[in-house]
Protein backbone atom coordinates (compact mmCIF):
# COMPACT_ATOMS: atom_id res chain seq x y z
CA UNK A 1 0.00 0.00 0.00
CA UNK A 2 2.63 2.51 -0.97
CA UNK A 3 1.14 3.94 -4.15
CA UNK A 4 -1.43 6.72 -4.54
CA UNK A 5 -3.44 8.27 -7.34
CA UNK A 6 -2.06 11.80 -7.03
CA UNK A 7 -4.37 14.56 -8.23
CA UNK A 8 -2.86 17.94 -9.10
CA UNK A 9 -5.76 20.33 -9.82
CA UNK A 10 -3.31 23.00 -11.08
CA UNK A 11 -2.56 20.88 -14.14
CA UNK A 12 -6.13 19.82 -14.93
CA UNK A 13 -7.62 21.43 -18.04
CA UNK A 14 -11.06 19.89 -17.58
CA UNK A 15 -10.77 17.90 -20.82
CA UNK A 16 -12.67 14.96 -19.29
CA UNK A 17 -10.45 12.35 -20.91
CA UNK A 18 -10.27 10.62 -17.52
CA UNK A 19 -14.06 10.35 -17.47
CA UNK A 20 -14.07 8.64 -20.84
CA UNK A 21 -11.17 6.36 -19.93
CA UNK A 22 -12.95 5.36 -16.71
CA UNK A 23 -16.34 4.69 -18.21
CA UNK A 24 -14.87 2.75 -21.12
CA UNK A 25 -12.86 0.65 -18.68
CA UNK A 26 -15.62 -0.12 -16.19
CA UNK A 27 -18.78 0.10 -18.28
CA UNK A 28 -19.54 -1.06 -21.77
CA UNK A 29 -20.81 2.01 -23.57
CA UNK A 30 -18.32 4.61 -22.34
CA UNK A 31 -20.91 7.16 -21.27
CA UNK A 32 -19.14 9.95 -19.35
CA UNK A 33 -21.92 9.91 -16.76
CA UNK A 34 -20.99 6.36 -15.84
CA UNK A 35 -17.51 7.42 -14.79
CA UNK A 36 -16.11 7.15 -11.28
CA UNK A 37 -14.01 10.26 -11.68
CA UNK A 38 -15.38 13.72 -12.39
CA UNK A 39 -13.48 16.91 -13.18
CA UNK A 40 -15.57 19.58 -11.43
CA UNK A 41 -15.29 23.36 -11.58
CA UNK A 42 -13.08 24.41 -8.67
CA UNK A 43 -14.72 27.83 -8.27
CA UNK A 44 -11.93 29.90 -9.83
CA UNK A 45 -11.03 30.78 -13.40
CA UNK A 46 -9.54 27.86 -15.35
CA UNK A 47 -9.48 25.70 -12.26
CA UNK A 48 -10.76 22.16 -12.47
CA UNK A 49 -10.58 19.54 -9.75
CA UNK A 50 -10.75 15.89 -10.77
CA UNK A 51 -12.88 14.44 -7.97
CA UNK A 52 -12.17 10.78 -7.35
CA UNK A 53 -12.36 8.44 -4.36
CA UNK A 54 -9.69 9.45 -1.84
CA UNK A 55 -9.28 5.88 -0.50
CA UNK A 56 -9.53 7.27 3.06
CA UNK A 57 -7.56 5.88 5.98
CA UNK A 58 -10.74 5.62 8.05
CA UNK A 59 -13.40 5.30 5.37
CA UNK A 60 -17.01 6.20 6.14
CA UNK A 61 -18.22 3.88 3.35
CA UNK A 62 -16.64 0.85 5.00
CA UNK A 63 -18.01 1.83 8.40
CA UNK A 64 -21.47 2.35 6.96
CA UNK A 65 -21.59 -0.95 5.06
CA UNK A 66 -23.63 -3.34 7.18
CA UNK A 67 -22.78 -6.45 5.14
CA UNK A 68 -19.01 -5.86 4.84
CA UNK A 69 -19.15 -5.51 1.07
CA UNK A 70 -16.51 -2.75 1.11
CA UNK A 71 -13.02 -3.87 2.06
CA UNK A 72 -9.52 -2.59 1.53
CA UNK A 73 -7.39 -4.32 -1.06
CA UNK A 74 -4.13 -4.50 0.86
CA UNK A 75 -2.05 -4.73 -2.32
CA UNK A 76 -3.32 -1.57 -4.01
CA UNK A 77 -4.66 0.24 -0.96
CA UNK A 78 -7.98 0.80 -2.72
CA UNK A 79 -11.34 0.45 -1.03
CA UNK A 80 -13.06 -2.17 -3.17
CA UNK A 81 -16.80 -2.75 -3.32
CA UNK A 82 -17.90 -6.33 -3.89
CA UNK A 83 -21.05 -6.05 -6.01
CA UNK A 84 -22.01 -9.66 -5.32
CA UNK A 85 -22.16 -8.91 -1.60
CA UNK A 86 -23.81 -5.51 -1.91
CA UNK A 87 -27.51 -5.40 -0.99
CA UNK A 88 -28.03 -1.86 -2.33
CA UNK A 89 -29.11 -0.28 0.94
CA UNK A 90 -27.32 2.93 -0.19
CA UNK A 91 -25.75 3.48 3.24
CA UNK A 92 -22.29 4.01 1.71
CA UNK A 93 -23.62 6.44 -0.89
CA UNK A 94 -25.20 8.57 1.82
CA UNK A 95 -22.27 8.22 4.22
CA UNK A 96 -19.35 9.16 1.92
CA UNK A 97 -18.55 12.80 2.79
CA UNK A 98 -16.90 13.28 -0.62
CA UNK A 99 -19.68 11.76 -2.73
CA UNK A 100 -17.36 9.26 -4.36
CA UNK A 101 -19.44 6.15 -3.82
CA UNK A 102 -21.80 6.34 -6.76
CA UNK A 103 -25.20 4.80 -7.35
CA UNK A 104 -25.74 3.37 -10.83
CA UNK A 105 -29.51 3.27 -10.99
CA UNK A 106 -29.71 1.85 -14.52
CA UNK A 107 -27.75 -1.31 -13.72
CA UNK A 108 -28.82 -1.42 -10.04
CA UNK A 109 -25.26 -1.20 -8.76
CA UNK A 110 -23.17 0.89 -6.44
CA UNK A 111 -19.79 1.69 -7.95
CA UNK A 112 -16.63 3.36 -6.74
CA UNK A 113 -13.03 3.83 -7.84
CA UNK A 114 -11.02 0.66 -7.24
CA UNK A 115 -7.77 2.04 -8.73
CA UNK A 116 -8.20 -0.51 -11.58
CA UNK A 117 -6.47 -3.21 -9.51
CA UNK A 118 -3.34 -1.12 -9.12
CA UNK A 119 -3.05 0.40 -12.59
CA UNK A 120 -5.52 3.32 -12.93
CA UNK A 121 -6.41 3.81 -16.58
CA UNK A 122 -7.37 7.48 -16.04
CA UNK A 123 -3.78 8.27 -15.06
CA UNK A 124 -2.50 6.71 -18.31
CA UNK A 125 -4.82 8.86 -20.40
CA UNK A 126 -4.45 12.20 -18.57
CA UNK A 127 -2.70 14.41 -21.15
CA UNK A 128 -1.41 16.98 -18.64
CA UNK A 129 -0.35 14.57 -15.87
CA UNK A 130 -2.88 16.07 -13.46
CA UNK A 131 -3.55 12.47 -12.53
CA UNK A 132 -0.53 10.40 -11.70
CA UNK A 133 -0.16 7.04 -10.06
CA UNK A 134 2.90 7.43 -7.88
CA UNK A 135 4.76 5.29 -5.42
CA UNK A 136 4.91 7.16 -2.13
CA UNK A 137 8.03 6.95 -0.03
CA UNK A 138 6.92 6.16 3.49
CA UNK A 139 7.34 8.88 6.10
CA UNK A 140 9.57 6.72 8.30
CA UNK A 141 12.09 6.35 5.53
CA UNK A 142 12.05 10.06 4.77
CA UNK A 143 12.78 11.07 8.34
CA UNK A 144 15.62 8.54 8.65
CA UNK B 1 -6.87 -27.10 -1.11
CA UNK B 2 -8.99 -29.93 -2.50
CA UNK B 3 -9.22 -31.29 -6.04
CA UNK B 4 -12.54 -32.07 -7.63
CA UNK B 5 -13.92 -32.64 -11.11
CA UNK B 6 -16.64 -30.40 -12.51
CA UNK B 7 -18.11 -31.41 -15.89
CA UNK B 8 -14.94 -33.39 -16.64
CA UNK B 9 -12.53 -30.62 -15.70
CA UNK B 10 -10.26 -30.93 -12.67
CA UNK B 11 -10.45 -27.82 -10.50
CA UNK B 12 -8.97 -26.76 -7.19
CA UNK B 13 -10.98 -25.22 -4.40
CA UNK B 14 -10.48 -23.97 -0.86
CA UNK B 15 -11.47 -26.36 1.87
CA UNK B 16 -14.92 -25.61 3.26
CA UNK B 17 -15.96 -23.65 0.19
CA UNK B 18 -19.45 -24.30 -1.13
CA UNK B 19 -19.80 -26.15 -4.41
CA UNK B 20 -21.85 -23.38 -6.05
CA UNK B 21 -19.03 -20.84 -5.63
CA UNK B 22 -16.59 -23.18 -7.35
CA UNK B 23 -19.05 -23.89 -10.17
CA UNK B 24 -19.66 -20.17 -10.70
CA UNK B 25 -15.93 -19.47 -10.72
CA UNK B 26 -15.59 -21.93 -13.59
CA UNK B 27 -18.01 -19.79 -15.59
CA UNK B 28 -20.69 -22.45 -15.55
CA UNK B 29 -24.14 -20.94 -15.44
CA UNK B 30 -26.66 -22.68 -13.21
CA UNK B 31 -29.73 -20.94 -11.82
CA UNK B 32 -29.66 -20.00 -8.13
CA UNK B 33 -32.30 -17.50 -7.10
CA UNK B 34 -32.03 -17.68 -3.31
CA UNK B 35 -28.25 -17.29 -3.26
CA UNK B 36 -26.56 -14.04 -2.23
CA UNK B 37 -22.97 -13.54 -1.14
CA UNK B 38 -23.98 -11.30 1.76
CA UNK B 39 -25.89 -14.06 3.58
CA UNK B 40 -25.37 -17.68 4.52
CA UNK B 41 -26.55 -20.26 1.96
CA UNK B 42 -30.10 -21.40 2.55
CA UNK B 43 -31.11 -23.94 -0.10
CA UNK B 44 -34.66 -22.72 -0.55
CA UNK B 45 -35.11 -22.57 -4.32
CA UNK B 46 -33.37 -25.92 -5.04
CA UNK B 47 -32.51 -24.73 -8.54
CA UNK B 48 -28.75 -25.11 -8.03
CA UNK B 49 -29.13 -28.88 -7.65
CA UNK B 50 -26.25 -30.82 -9.21
CA UNK B 51 -25.28 -34.45 -9.55
CA UNK B 52 -22.37 -35.67 -7.46
CA UNK B 53 -20.54 -38.94 -7.31
CA UNK B 54 -17.16 -40.37 -6.31
CA UNK B 55 -15.04 -43.13 -7.76
CA UNK B 56 -15.49 -45.07 -4.53
CA UNK B 57 -19.27 -44.88 -4.70
CA UNK B 58 -19.46 -47.72 -7.26
CA UNK B 59 -21.74 -45.89 -9.66
CA UNK B 60 -24.06 -44.44 -7.01
CA UNK B 61 -25.02 -40.84 -7.49
CA UNK B 62 -26.50 -38.16 -5.31
CA UNK B 63 -28.36 -34.95 -6.08
CA UNK B 64 -27.53 -32.03 -3.80
CA UNK B 65 -28.11 -28.29 -3.69
CA UNK B 66 -24.68 -27.00 -4.59
CA UNK B 67 -25.06 -23.78 -2.59
CA UNK B 68 -25.15 -25.83 0.62
CA UNK B 69 -22.65 -28.56 -0.23
CA UNK B 70 -19.03 -28.10 0.92
CA UNK B 71 -16.41 -29.32 -1.56
CA UNK B 72 -14.76 -32.68 -0.97
CA UNK B 73 -11.61 -34.30 -2.26
CA UNK B 74 -12.26 -36.44 -5.35
CA UNK B 75 -15.82 -35.25 -5.89
CA UNK B 76 -17.11 -35.69 -9.44
CA UNK B 77 -19.76 -33.06 -10.26
CA UNK B 78 -22.05 -32.87 -13.24
CA UNK B 79 -24.09 -29.68 -13.53
CA UNK B 80 -26.07 -30.52 -16.65
CA UNK B 81 -26.54 -34.31 -16.76
CA UNK B 82 -29.92 -35.44 -18.19
CA UNK B 83 -31.14 -36.34 -14.69
CA UNK B 84 -30.18 -32.93 -13.27
CA UNK B 85 -31.85 -31.12 -16.16
CA UNK B 86 -34.97 -33.21 -15.58
CA UNK B 87 -34.91 -32.36 -11.86
CA UNK B 88 -34.40 -28.67 -12.56
CA UNK B 89 -37.30 -28.74 -15.03
CA UNK B 90 -39.58 -30.19 -12.36
CA UNK B 91 -38.50 -27.54 -9.85
CA UNK B 92 -39.09 -24.76 -12.39
CA UNK B 93 -42.43 -26.34 -13.26
CA UNK B 94 -43.44 -26.22 -9.59
CA UNK B 95 -42.17 -22.66 -9.16
CA UNK B 96 -44.13 -21.67 -12.24
CA UNK B 97 -47.26 -23.19 -10.72
CA UNK B 98 -46.76 -21.02 -7.65
CA UNK B 99 -45.68 -17.83 -9.38
CA UNK B 100 -47.02 -17.97 -12.96
CA UNK B 101 -46.51 -14.24 -13.51
CA UNK B 102 -42.97 -13.86 -12.14
CA UNK B 103 -40.81 -12.67 -15.04
CA UNK B 104 -37.61 -14.28 -13.71
CA UNK B 105 -39.24 -17.69 -13.27
CA UNK B 106 -40.83 -17.46 -16.72
CA UNK B 107 -37.47 -16.68 -18.30
CA UNK B 108 -35.65 -19.44 -16.43
CA UNK B 109 -38.36 -21.95 -17.31
CA UNK B 110 -38.27 -20.89 -20.95
CA UNK B 111 -34.54 -21.62 -20.98
CA UNK B 112 -35.41 -25.19 -20.02
CA UNK B 113 -38.23 -25.36 -22.57
CA UNK B 114 -41.18 -24.81 -20.23
CA UNK B 115 -43.72 -22.17 -21.17
CA UNK B 116 -46.69 -23.40 -19.13
CA UNK B 117 -46.73 -25.31 -15.90
CA UNK B 118 -47.95 -28.88 -16.08
CA UNK B 119 -49.30 -28.58 -12.55
CA UNK B 120 -52.37 -26.68 -11.51
CA UNK B 121 -51.65 -22.99 -11.09
CA UNK B 122 -52.32 -21.66 -7.62
CA UNK B 123 -55.38 -19.44 -7.93
CA UNK B 124 -54.03 -16.64 -5.74
CA UNK B 125 -50.39 -17.30 -6.67
CA UNK B 126 -48.18 -14.26 -6.28
CA UNK B 127 -44.65 -13.54 -7.45
CA UNK B 128 -43.07 -14.48 -4.10
CA UNK B 129 -41.16 -17.75 -4.45
CA UNK B 130 -40.51 -17.88 -0.68
CA UNK B 131 -36.74 -17.94 -1.11
CA UNK B 132 -36.40 -15.98 2.12
CA UNK B 133 -33.63 -13.79 0.71
CA UNK B 134 -35.34 -10.59 1.92
CA UNK B 135 -35.64 -11.78 5.51
CA UNK B 136 -32.09 -13.11 5.56
CA UNK B 137 -30.67 -9.87 4.18
CA UNK B 138 -32.73 -7.90 6.70
CA UNK B 139 -31.27 -10.09 9.47
CA UNK B 140 -27.75 -9.66 8.08
CA UNK B 141 -28.18 -5.88 8.11
CA UNK B 142 -29.19 -6.19 11.76
CA UNK B 143 -32.77 -4.94 11.55
CA UNK B 144 -34.80 -8.19 11.56
CA UNK B 145 -37.91 -6.23 10.59
CA UNK B 146 -39.57 -8.96 8.52
CA UNK B 147 -39.72 -12.74 8.65
CA UNK B 148 -41.59 -15.64 7.15
CA UNK B 149 -44.85 -16.40 8.90
CA UNK B 150 -47.06 -19.52 8.98
CA UNK B 151 -46.16 -22.87 7.48
CA UNK B 152 -46.81 -24.92 4.38
CA UNK B 153 -49.43 -23.55 2.05
CA UNK B 154 -50.06 -20.43 4.13
CA UNK B 155 -46.41 -19.41 4.38
CA UNK B 156 -45.64 -15.83 3.47
CA UNK B 157 -43.19 -13.03 4.19
CA UNK B 158 -44.60 -10.37 6.49
CA UNK B 159 -43.77 -7.89 9.21
CA UNK B 160 -44.76 -8.85 12.77
CA UNK B 161 -48.56 -9.11 13.10
CA UNK B 162 -48.92 -7.72 9.56
CA UNK B 163 -48.55 -4.23 10.99
CA UNK B 164 -46.05 -1.51 10.07
CA UNK B 165 -42.74 -3.03 11.29
CA UNK B 166 -41.24 -0.97 14.14
CA UNK B 167 -37.66 -2.12 13.35
CA UNK B 168 -37.77 -1.28 9.63
CA UNK B 169 -35.61 1.72 8.67
CA UNK B 170 -36.74 1.83 5.03
CA UNK B 171 -33.39 1.01 3.41
CA UNK B 172 -35.13 -0.96 0.61
CA UNK B 173 -32.48 -3.71 0.68
CA UNK B 174 -35.22 -6.38 0.82
CA UNK B 175 -36.88 -5.01 -2.30
CA UNK B 176 -33.54 -4.62 -4.09
CA UNK B 177 -32.41 -8.23 -3.53
CA UNK B 178 -35.82 -9.82 -4.21
CA UNK B 179 -35.18 -12.02 -7.27
CA UNK B 180 -38.74 -11.63 -8.57
CA UNK B 181 -39.22 -7.95 -7.60
CA UNK B 182 -42.23 -8.89 -5.52
CA UNK B 183 -41.69 -6.52 -2.62
CA UNK B 184 -43.55 -3.32 -3.30
CA UNK B 185 -42.51 0.14 -2.25
CA UNK B 186 -43.30 3.65 -3.33
CA UNK B 187 -41.01 6.67 -3.45
CA UNK B 188 -43.07 9.82 -3.89
CA UNK B 189 -41.02 12.97 -3.49
CA UNK B 190 -39.65 12.79 0.03
CA UNK B 191 -42.06 10.13 1.19
CA UNK B 192 -41.31 6.42 1.09
CA UNK B 193 -43.69 3.60 1.89
CA UNK B 194 -42.65 -0.03 2.36
CA UNK B 195 -44.28 -2.82 4.37
CA UNK B 196 -47.09 -0.39 5.17
CA UNK B 197 -44.74 1.96 7.03
CA UNK B 198 -44.28 5.56 5.99
CA UNK B 199 -40.86 7.19 6.01
CA UNK B 200 -39.70 10.74 5.52
CA UNK B 201 -36.56 10.97 3.37
CA UNK B 202 -33.68 13.28 4.17
CA UNK B 203 -33.25 16.05 1.63
CA UNK B 204 -29.99 17.38 0.27
CA UNK B 205 -29.59 20.97 1.45
CA UNK B 206 -28.22 22.14 -1.90
CA UNK B 207 -30.03 20.20 -4.59
CA UNK B 208 -33.23 19.34 -2.72
CA UNK B 209 -32.96 15.72 -3.84
CA UNK B 210 -34.04 12.98 -1.41
CA UNK B 211 -31.33 10.63 -0.06
CA UNK B 212 -32.00 8.06 2.69
CA UNK B 213 -34.60 7.89 5.42
CA UNK B 214 -34.26 9.75 8.74
CA UNK B 215 -34.40 6.43 10.58
CA UNK B 216 -31.59 4.87 8.55
CA UNK B 217 -29.36 7.94 8.95
CA UNK B 218 -29.99 7.92 12.70
CA UNK B 219 -29.14 4.22 12.87
CA UNK B 220 -25.90 4.73 10.92
CA UNK B 221 -24.74 7.68 13.01
CA UNK B 222 -25.58 5.96 16.27
CA UNK B 223 -24.29 2.45 15.57
CA UNK B 224 -21.71 3.00 12.87
CA UNK B 225 -20.06 6.14 14.17
CA UNK B 226 -20.81 8.29 11.12
CA UNK B 227 -21.24 12.03 11.85
CA UNK B 228 -24.77 13.22 11.22
CA UNK B 229 -23.62 16.18 9.12
CA UNK B 230 -22.44 13.72 6.44
CA UNK B 231 -26.10 13.08 5.64
CA UNK B 232 -26.93 16.73 5.00
CA UNK B 233 -25.89 16.59 1.34
CA UNK B 234 -26.25 14.03 -1.42
CA UNK B 235 -23.34 12.62 -3.41
CA UNK B 236 -23.48 15.27 -6.16
CA UNK B 237 -23.31 18.15 -3.66
CA UNK B 238 -20.57 16.38 -1.71
CA UNK B 239 -18.44 16.18 -4.86
CA UNK B 240 -19.07 19.84 -5.60
CA UNK B 241 -18.07 20.80 -2.06
CA UNK B 242 -14.88 18.74 -2.34
CA UNK B 243 -14.02 20.40 -5.66
CA UNK B 244 -14.60 23.88 -4.21
CA UNK B 245 -12.46 23.13 -1.15
CA UNK B 246 -9.65 21.68 -3.22
CA UNK B 247 -10.07 24.58 -5.65
CA UNK B 248 -9.55 27.11 -2.86
CA UNK B 249 -6.41 25.34 -1.64
CA UNK B 250 -5.02 25.18 -5.18
CA UNK B 251 -5.88 28.85 -5.76
CA UNK B 252 -3.94 29.90 -2.65
CA UNK B 253 -1.00 27.88 -3.92
CA UNK B 254 -1.18 29.71 -7.27
CA UNK B 255 -1.11 33.14 -5.63
CA UNK B 256 2.02 32.36 -3.73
Amino acid sequence: MNARLVVTPNLCTGCRTCELACSFTHMVDGKPGKSRIYPIDGGFKDLWVPVVCLQCEDPACMKACLVNAITRNEETGAMVLDNDRCVLCMACVAACPFGCTLPDEVNALVVKCDLCDGDPVCAHFCPTKALQYKTIISTERRSA
Amino acid sequence: MVNLTINGRVVRAEEGEMLLNVIKRQGINIPATCHHDAVEPYGACRLCTVEITKETWQGWKNYVTSCLYPVEEGLIVNTHSPEVVELRKTILDLLLARSPNARLIQEMAAEYGITHTSFEEIADGDDCILCGLCTRVCDALGFCAISSVNRGHGREIAPPLWEAPPDCVGCLACAQVCPTDFIEYTDKGTERTIWGKKFELLVCEQTGRPTITHEFAKYLSRNRDIPEEYFKLNDVSHRKELALTMGKITHWGREE
